[in-house]
């Protein structure tokens, strides 16, 4: 393949390319090391930062969906930030070429402006990343956009967490901090939907791919994110409360096209030393607005969602983690008396277990993760192996594993059964 | 008649006589140990330094991190806040990590990671691993608690205490003992020697520089080696300030989103 040549080629040549300069300029103010003294430098005058990355994955089986490639990517970002006498801001971009899709994208990862409003009160405006809740890969009240696709295709974590267009308030206060994110337009998550991982579609009875991706209806309508929380002594509290869509497209239009339904949930969680570890626990109640009584089965039902967390040291510099997880689907014998497709609706108790399990070595310049998600109420789960390795402070590589199983074909991750794929990722940051 | 010389001798020895009185030579470890920790990790209400860090691994390859750090320590003059902000490498900039180190319980430790706005907290069973890729510990940074260890005073020296550290609970430690070495005049420690089982020195601390900043005398360059593998970390300190006044809802949440610059440049 000509890209992948290519691809090889710039890879060999780039860290070349701009080893010279970059390095000249890590060096700049520390050469005095032998002399004992740190001179003061001058900072850039325009700080730009970033990295270059290379990325390339491979499905392990043929699939009848989908080419063998399912990450085949270059990517550039480029970061700035600073302030004036008013504001501060920050401006974060990747530039991507995607051989998957055959075309180059460029998106804006942060573009924000923010600044306090007295003592106790920040504002921050425009397009951003946010996160909260206790879970590890696991949401209940994050119900910030998250990019399904890239977690399952072996992109940076960072990537997960899909950037929205977002006022966020911050105040902080002696009884409580409160924090207000505001989102104009609803920003659903990245789902998968047959264009990058293939998936059941119960539409059409069967798994889908690139042929048959489709896209949802989107509501243009806003949404509303709320957290109060405190620390008291080593203990994290906090409420939530969310006002919007169900992230993903599980309810169907009157014309039976996919969309997002209303959803408001409201949770809480604490997160505090327990013993040798961190214990956390978190729990959201998931109103569906549109479909109170569960008898529509083109909404979802509501639902209650808790989870209970355990994360320790096991061994030097190997830690251990168990979540369980609980979805319990409200009035679910309305929902399979009206389904027009019982045997798919998920049980009344979807349940979850995660282990994580993270070695690194004696200066973190290898580390070995293996995260696995299991339901055993579904009969299936999704295991993510992962290596990575740090060559000195520019260049690193990361390379892993992306597997799933399941007993049925409709279930949540026994759907991406034909998707499991290795992927490697070489990235030279500046 | 005594002559000047026998003068200026008397006068000199009258003097030296009395610098040695108030420099009496201390007997009790745990009060050595007490002090040592105040000097070290207690000078001033607060504080602020910008610290660099030269990692070099047993290949002789070279790697940098750069941050700076704020301190305060509260008003029952036991618990302190500290945060480090990072500016360098690219791939650690605008990483916070923030401790509350307590006298009776562990610490709380939390890491912010700016990519994923993900404030991730570290279990306290972590704190002998690498501080950010560097040969210097976690506690290294924050301060291992003297409680956490039993004394036993070695040598006593006109310049030096030394004396030899026993965890008291050996399972949380890879040492089996160490022996620090204490600056009588200044009262810091210059030095560490960890001893594994088979009774050798397999990490080193050594400081390199001291300097009296704002009446407190204050490590400025100090250096980390393990001996095992052959990799040390030399880590310096410049525009070291104390009784900044920083207030204490600075050592928040907050300031991990918002980093405080007006303390921070």
């Amino acid at each position: 393949m000509r890209w992948t040549s290519l691809a090889i080629r710039s890879l060999l040549v780039s860290p070349l390319l701009l080893s010279g300069p970059l390095l000249a300029q890590t060096d700049d103010g520390w050469d005095d090391w032998e002399t004992g003294d740190w001179e003061e430098e001058a900072g850039p005058a325009f700080p730009l930062y970033g990295f270059i990355e290379l990325g390339a994955g491979s499905r392990l089986d043929r699939s009848p969906h989908h080419d063998r490639l399912s990450l085949g990517e270059a990517r550039a970002r480029l970061e700035t930030d600073g302030s004036t006498s008013r504001f501060q801001y920050t401006v974060k971009g990747d530039l991507v070429y995607d051989e998957v899709l055959g075309e180059w994208d460029a998106q804006a990862r942060e573009l924000t402006v923010s600044n306090g409003i007295g003592d106790h009160l920040d504002a921050k405006l425009g397009r951003q990343v946010m996160t909260w809740g206790s879970g590890d890969y696991v949401f209940l009240n994050d119900l910030f956009a998250k990019d399904w696709q890239a977690f399952f295709i072996g992109r940076d974590d960072e990537y997960l967490k899909a950037p929205q267009d977002a006022l966020r308030l911050s105040g902080y206060f002696d009884r409580a901090n409160i924090e207000l994110a505001w989102t104009p337009e609803f920003e659903p998550d990245v789902y998968p939907r047959g264009e990058r991982l293939s998936v059941f579609n119960p539409m059409e009875d069967q798994i889908i791919g690139e042929a048959q991706a489709f896209v949802a209806d989107t509501p243009d309508d806003d949404e509303l994110a709320l957290r109060v929380y405190r620390n008291i002594g080593s203990t994290e509290w906090a409420l939530y409360g969310y006002d919007g869509f169900h992230k993903s497209p599980t309810a169907l239009s009157s014309d039976g096209q996919p969309t997002f339904s209303r959803l408001r949930a409201l949770g809480g969680s604490v997160r505090l030393p327990l013993g040798p570890g961190l214990f956390n626990a978190e729990v959201s109640h998931h109103d569906s607005l549109d479909d109170p009584s569960g008898t529509d089965p083109r909404t979802p039902n509501s639902q209650w969602r808790a989870l209970v967390g355990y994360e320790k040291e096991l061994l030097t510099r190997l830690t251990g983690s168990l979540q369980l997880y609980l979805e319990h689907t409200q009035d679910h014998d309305e929902l399979v008396l009206n389904s027009p497709n019982p045997e798919w609706e998920a049980e009344q108790n979807r349940t979850l277990v995660t282990t994580r399990l993270t070695w690194r070595d004696a200066r973190d310049t290898m580390t070995l993760s293996l995260f696995a998600f299991y339901s055993p109420s579904d009969e299936d789960g999704h295991v993510r192996p992962r290596f990575d390795y740090r060559f000195d402070d520019n260049l690193s590589l990361s390379t892993g594993f992306n597997l799933f199983f399941g007993e049925e074909t409709h279930s949540f991750f026994g759907q991406f059964e034909d998707n499991n794929n290795a992927y490697a990722r070489i990235r030279y940051a500046f | 008649m005594m002559n000047v010389k026998t003068v200026l001798a008397t006068a000199a020895l009258t003097l030296f006589a009395i610098g040695a009185q108030a420099e009496e030579a201390l007997a009790d470890p745990r009060e050595i140990v007490r002090k040592a920790e105040r000097v070290a990790f207690y000078s001033g209400d607060d504080g602020r330094s910008e610290a660099r860090m030269l990692i070099t691994d047993n290949q002789g390859r070279r790697q940098v991190r750069q941050f700076t750090i704020l301190r305060n320590t509260r008003d029952d003059d036991q618990t302190q806040d500290m945060m480090v902000f990072f500016s360098r490498p690219a791939d650690v900039r605008n990483t916070v990590f923030r401790v509350i180190k307590r006298a009776e319980t562990d610490d709380d430790r939390w890491l912010y990671l700016p990519g994923l706005d993900l404030v991730k907290r570290i279990s306290a069973g972590d704190k002998r691993t690498s501080f950010v890729g560097s040969h210097f510990f976690y506690e290294d940074v924050s301060g291992r608690s003297t409680d956490l260890d039993d004394y036993e005073l070695l040598e006593t020296t006109d310049e030096h205490y030394r004396l030899r550290g026993t965890a008291k609970n050996p399972s949380e430690v890879e040492f089996s003992h160490y022996e620090v070495t204490i600056d009588r005049e200044t009262l810091l420690p210059v030095g560490t020697d960890y001893y594994n089982d088979r009774g050798e020195v397999y990490r080193q601390m050594e400081v390199k520089k001291i300097e009296t900043i704002e009446g407190y005398p204050t490590v400025v360059h100090s250096i980390m080696r393990d001996l095992d593998t052959g990799g040390e970390t030399e880590m310096q300190f410049r525009n070291v300030r104390y009784d900044l006044g920083i207030p204490e809802n600075i050592f928040s949440e907050r300031s991990l989103r918002n980093p405080p610059t007006d303390w921070l440049n």
